[in-house]
């Protein structure tokens, strides 16, 4: 095993995206396998990290549709994080009744409610349980500033009296907080220590003219001076601190745009937990109503603007939306395997964290609070059954899984926001399952006209987002290629998920039949013709 | 750059002269030998067991202070010895105390030298650390480059504190002067310390990456090609590195043998091992005290009155002007000695207001001078807050760099506003550019526009300026805050037993002025609300948000808001406008008399003493006979006798 790690640094850290990629030294990954568990504890510790997505989702693309528990087919925007399918428990159905603003929605991400305002957040009460030995109780991380004009949006993590906690976005920052520190790191002492001696002994030439103002300053800095030298020589190594070279660790350079600075911080995420320093993090990828631009995809308008989009429909900003909402599920991916590359006793970090991933809200353009998008990832160390899909038959507040989630991380919790009943079914357990009603799926061809009923799914292709398929049982789908008039006026996106009957011309293109050009849409349950305020 | 050999020679020969002139150091004043010979023995007898004898309590040291010219340096000191003496606190009341006599003897010799006229001298040559921003510029400065917090942009979204410095350093709190730059009571500590070790860390590390990489070729006076790494650093980039940096980071000429002794220490490292050796050797130059504090290295001679030296003299005028390190051009005129000739400095000045740093100015001097930061308390929500307070900045800064005459702070046609205080300007405001705004934005902190008030009069200058009005509520702030900060009249702290504002009277219905008005009959209270309140009730026709209720009258069925008053001195005014109209007249000598002291002692970084008066008389003579501007008092303060010259104190004999 240690051989296939034998590759040039540089080219390793270079990585296959093409970013330098500050990743720990090789032979510190060989340490961590050999060493059976780096904070010497009989049991791996459990980790619990959440990544935060702003500005909810587009469920057209987002929603997985049909499929059961064990059998089912993950949505176009989950594709970056397909491969970690057997790592993921995706929950659906999370969420409440009616709508939610982007500062209630960002409390109920890890509060549960937006009401529970006077308690901690979940991530702070595992972090009081699992996060006793280490150098740093918890990290609370984002990317974005302060959205000033309602402050609660930047937040996700509440302190005991459910005061905002502030959070900390610069990489390098973090990274020497926790890795540079002189309490964890040998070579840093000495390296401090060394300065100490040369800075006295340049200072001391100083003081051979100096009037007595001077003498009084140099005793000051000579005071100082004595004093760190004697907090080092006071200073213990940690308990428990792991035997990894501190030194070793690359320190990320400045990062040119916003998605070098996320892919510093996740390399940090990563490497915080597998040298113990810390087990609880939160990250939020943007505040809950992100106002950033993603220049480096090309998108000039801001994210909140693009997220209503219905409101602010065009082809071009769905496409600038679907780029971002991509990116989003590709730092989840990024996260993940980065957790797999770590070995930590008999697996992977991974194996041993939670990781919560999500938003606070539904539907980024009418803001409902149902179907919140919620994947849950790694075992936690046994304690999640994953590569499962739970969808709920009806709508569990986000309050259920925080206290399932306490209750497995072993915090003492009878109730958690709103709610005092666990979430059932994240081990394995039964849950009521939601039950579709039954439909059934068709076509009818003839004279260049088709008739198809089945249920509308977007296609795989989030580039061509203007094309659908109707899965036919035991038959090719059927591919919506349609105008932008047809697109919009039949508010195709609307239906994607339900069955439908459309009706309209088709031709076949190598094979495959397309439908471009709609005469009749009915829905088979509900309404044909949404309201204007839908999406 | 300076080439350093050719100029230590250069400076040798600037040396000479000014070694001959303190031969003769000015300020031997023939005075009477009263101290010598009437107070010493008194002083000898009753006080030097505990100050300066066997020990040195309250670091009051009566033994340095021998002659009558060593009791004329220390005038703070006699004013608290006449206050205790005469308070009875000292000596103290188990120790053998002073007769009559001999307090007599004290306290006439402290109100015949108080009444002297005294001979304008310099302080007393004091070392002092970095305040924050100046730390944060001097090292942008030295690298080129900012450290700061890395935040993604976003719109409508306040990034928080972007420079990493002022977010690490502990802020640094006021010194006697007011000022922060007065670092004299902020002492260096080991959580300084610890930052400061960081922060340098974070800049050697940032030059010696991929974002450093133009700095570092300008720095090493190298092109480095994109293929170069750290790896092909060489030891001659190095020398030149060193070379470079150490005296720009000491802000002065470094020996020879100081800067070969750096470069010996990399000899036999090649490529990554050099790097670190150098990052080592730079960071040791970082975290010197000849570096982080101002002033060590000044050449002198203790125990006289001298000139600063040239070096001292173009760093004086860069914090002062720019909050930062001198640079080259100040430097090479150091070099050559020019700064010695007032014209030059002149020349410097009206160059240095040009360029950006003088922006300093309004931010750290305008700011902490007024006092606008207590608008952070006041108005918290972000985008009003910048509104609020952006506008006084942005129009300080106007009177600042734009040679505008100083009472223009008091009125002036020229105002600054955004989207946030438009809403001040009545009519005014239909001549601004208008704002483009995004898509998706409902509010956002907008920029500044140059407004020339054409309508709304009642708002030019800084007194009635939304901001300025909001952060003093009611009279009685907005009245102490005017006699403080702009007629810089010093008032005590109010008596520990004020009495309260009594109720109206039963049957009568008294307005809050009526019933002041009352309070102002209690002596003890007089003596300071005489003063604050007519400046304050003049404002009341600004409510609490600073908006002006254009007719003078209070709420539904109140008597019209009175805003009439007469000053102490006597002038009667019936509103604010006829009592700008006095302050811009016969209260013209007293504000730019604040004007001047203040600036004074922001550029020296210190309180100003009895011996800085003549200086501040003089130019407050110049600014008031003339149309005085702020460039001209920043030239006369710049070539004034505290900012040139210093006195640098004896080591205490053992």
């Amino acid at each position: 095993m240690s051989k296939n790690w034998n590759i040039g640094r540089r080219t390793f850290l270079r990585g296959a995206a093409g970013a330098l990629v500050p990743l720990p030294f090789l032979n510190l990954m060989e340490a961590g396998a050999e060493s059976k568990n780096l904070a010497g504890e009989a049991k791996p510790p459990l980790r619990f990290v959440t990544l935060f997505k702003p500005n909810g989702v587009h469920p057209p693309s987002w929603n997985i549709n049909g499929g059961s528990e064990n059998d089912f087919r993950m949505s176009p925007l989950m594709a970056p994080f397909a491969k970690h399918k057997d790592d993921l428990l995706i929950l659906d159905n999370m969420g409440d009744f009616g709508f939610s603003s982007h500062s209630n929605s960002t409390r109920r991400f890890l509060s549960g409610h937006h009401s529970n305002r006077k308690s901690a957040s979940v991530d702070q009460l595992i972090a009081d349980k699992i996060c006793g030995s280490t150098a740093h109780r918890s990290l609370e991380l984002t990317t974005e500033g302060l959205f000033t004009n309602q402050i609660d949006c930047s937040y996700i993590s509440y302190d005991h009296k459910g005061n905002r906690i502030p959070r900390e976005s610069d990489p390098q920052l973090m990274f020497d907080r926790l890795f540079r520190s002189p309490m964890r790191d040998p070579k840093q002492r000495q390296k401090i220590s060394s300065l100490l001696d040369k800075v006295t002994a340049d200072a001391k030439t100083l003081q051979r003219k100096a009037g007595r103002e001077d003498r009084e300053t140099l005793e000051e800095y000579f005071t100082v001076v004595r004093e760190t030298e004697q907090r080092l020589q006071n200073m213990a190594p940690l308990a428990g601190s792991p035997q990894v070279d501190f030194s070793s660790l690359v320190r990320p350079e400045g990062s040119a745009n916003l998605n070098e600075q996320v892919n510093a911080m996740l390399d940090i995420i990563a490497m915080a937990l597998w040298t113990d320093s810390t087990r609880c993090i939160t990250y939020m990828l943007g505040n809950s109503n992100s106002r950033m631009i993603f220049d480096f995809l090309g998108i000039k308008k801001q994210h909140h603007y693009l997220s209503h989009f219905f409101r602010n429909f065009s082809r071009s900003n769905i496409d600038s939306l679907l780029k971002i909402s991509l990116w989003h599920m590709e730092k989840f991916d990024y996260l993940l395997t980065k957790l797999k590359s770590y070995k930590d006793h008999n697996g992977s970090l991974l194996d041993h964290s939670v990781v919560l991933f999500g938003s606070g809200m539904g539907h980024s353009d009418n803001h409902t609070a149902q179907r919140i998008p919620i994947v849950l990832a790694g075992k936690g160390g046994g304690m999640l059954k994953t590569g499962r899909y739970l969808r709920y038959s009806k709508n569990q507040e986000l309050s259920r899984l925080h206290l399932t989630l306490l209750q497995k991380f072993e915090v003492e919790a009878e109730s958690f926001a709103n709610s005092s009943t666990p979430l059932p079914g994240l081990d394995g357990g039964a849950f009521e399952e939601y039950r579709e009603r039954p439909f059934e799926s068709w076509v009818k061809i003839g004279n260049g006209k088709i008739t198809v009923q089945g249920r509308l799914r977007m296609s795989d292709n989030l580039d061509e987002a203007k094309v659908f398929y109707i899965d036919v049982k035991d038959k090719q789908s059927v591919r919506i290629e349609v105008g932008f008039g047809d697109f919009h006026g039949f508010n195709l996106a609307y239906h994607v998920g339900t069955p439908i009957t459309l009706t309209g011309n088709s031709n076949e293109r190598s094979g495959q039949l397309v439908l471009t050009k709609v005469t009749e849409l009915k829905s088979v349950f509900g309404k044909s013709k949404p309201g204007k305020a839908n999406g | 750059m300076f080439g350093n050999e050719v100029l230590v020679a250069e400076l040798q020969s600037f040396m000479r002269p000014l070694s001959l002139a303190l031969m003769f150091p000015a300020g031997l004043l023939g005075a009477p030998h009263g101290f010598e010979l009437e107070v010493r023995p008194i002083l000898d007898r009753s006080c030097l067991k505990c100050h300066g004898g066997e020990k040195v309590k309250g670091k009051v040291d009566f033994s340095r202070i021998k002659t009558d010219a060593d009791a004329d340096s220390q005038f703070e000191l006699w004013e608290t010895v006449a206050e205790m003496i005469t308070e009875g606190e000292m000596p103290p009341e188990d120790e053998l105390q002073l007769s009559e006599a001999e307090k007599k003897t004290i306290l006439d010799w402290y109100q015949g030298r108080l009444a002297a006229p005294i001979e304008a001298r310099p302080g007393t040559f004091q070392p002092r650390r970095l305040s924050g921003p100046e730390y944060r510029n001097t090292l942008h400065s030295l690298f080129g480059f900012e450290l700061n917090v890395a935040v993604a942009e976003a719109q409508q979204t306040e990034a928080g504190e972007r420079s990493l410095v002022m977010k690490l350093l502990p802020p640094d709190p006021p010194g006697a002067s007011g000022f922060i730059n007065d670092t004299h009571g902020a002492r260096l500590s080991s959580v300084i310390w610890d930052q400061y070790s960081h922060l340098s860390d974070a800049a050697l590390e940032q030059l010696f990456s991929r974002k450093g990489r133009e700095q570092l070729g300008a720095l090493t006076a190298a092109s480095l090609s994109g293929t170069w790494t750290t790896a092909d650093f060489t030891r001659a980039q190095a020398e030149i590195l060193i070379r470079n940096f150490v005296p720009r980071a000491f802000r002065r000429l470094v020996p020879e043998a100081q800067l070969s002794k750096i470069v010996s220490a990399l000899a036999g490292k090649n490529g990554r091992a050099l790097v670190e050796a150098t990052k080592f050797e730079l960071k040791a130059v970082l975290m010197s005290p000849a570096f982080f504090y101002r002033g060590l290295l000044m050449e002198g001679v203790p125990g006289k009155q001298q000139s600063v030296d040239a070096f001292e003299l173009a760093e004086r005028l860069s914090y002062f002007l720019w909050e930062d390190r001198p640079d080259d051009e100040l430097m090479s005129l150091a070099v050559k000695g020019s700064l010695s000739d007032p014209q030059v400095v002149e020349g410097q000045v009206e160059r240095m207001l040009q360029a950006p740093g003088a922006r300093s100015l309004a931010e750290s001097f305008g700011v902490q001078w007024l006092g606008l930061a207590s608008l952070d308390q006041m108005v918290k929500e972000p985008i009003r807050n910048h509104a609020l307070t952006s506008q006084p900045v942005d129009f300080l800064n106007y009177l600042f760099t734009e040679d505008r005459p100083v009472m223009e702070i008091i009125d002036s046609k020229i105002t600054f506003v955004n989207q946030g205080t438009s809403g001040f300007y009545g009519q005014d405001r239909q001549r601004m550019k208008r704002y483009a705004s995004t898509k998706g934005i409902e509010r956002q902190t907008t920029l500044n526009q140059r407004l020339t008030l054409e309508h709304a009069q009642w708002r030019g200058g800084i007194l009635t300026m939304p901001g300025v009005l909001s952060m003093n509520r009611g009279p009685i702030q907005r009245g102490t805050w005017m006699l403080r900060r702009i007629l810089g009249v010093k008032l005590g702290e109010p008596p520990a037993d004020v009495p309260a504002i009594k109720p109206s009277p039963r049957g009568k219905n008294l307005s809050f002025r009526e019933r002041f008005a009352m309070h102002r009959a209690d002596a003890s209270c007089a003596r300071c609300h005489e003063k604050i309140d007519p400046l304050g009730f003049s404002l009341g026709a600004y409510d609490a948000s600073g908006r002006f209720t254009a007719v003078s009258t209070g709420r539904k069925g109140s008597p019209p808001i009175d805003t009439s008053g007469q000053l102490p001195t006597g002038e009667n005014f019936k509103d604010f406008a006829e009592l700008k109209a006095i302050l811009l007249t016969s209260q013209r000598e007293t504000i730019v008399r604040n004007f001047v002291e203040r600036t004074l002692s922001y550029a020296l970084c210190r309180k100003l003493l009895r011996r800085d008066q003549p200086t501040v008389n003089e130019i407050t003579k110049n600014i008031c006979e003339g149309e005085g501007t702020w460039r001209s008092l920043f030239c006369q303060v710049a070539n004034s006798l505290p900012f040139r010259e210093t006195m640098i104190e004896k080591e205490r004999e053992e």
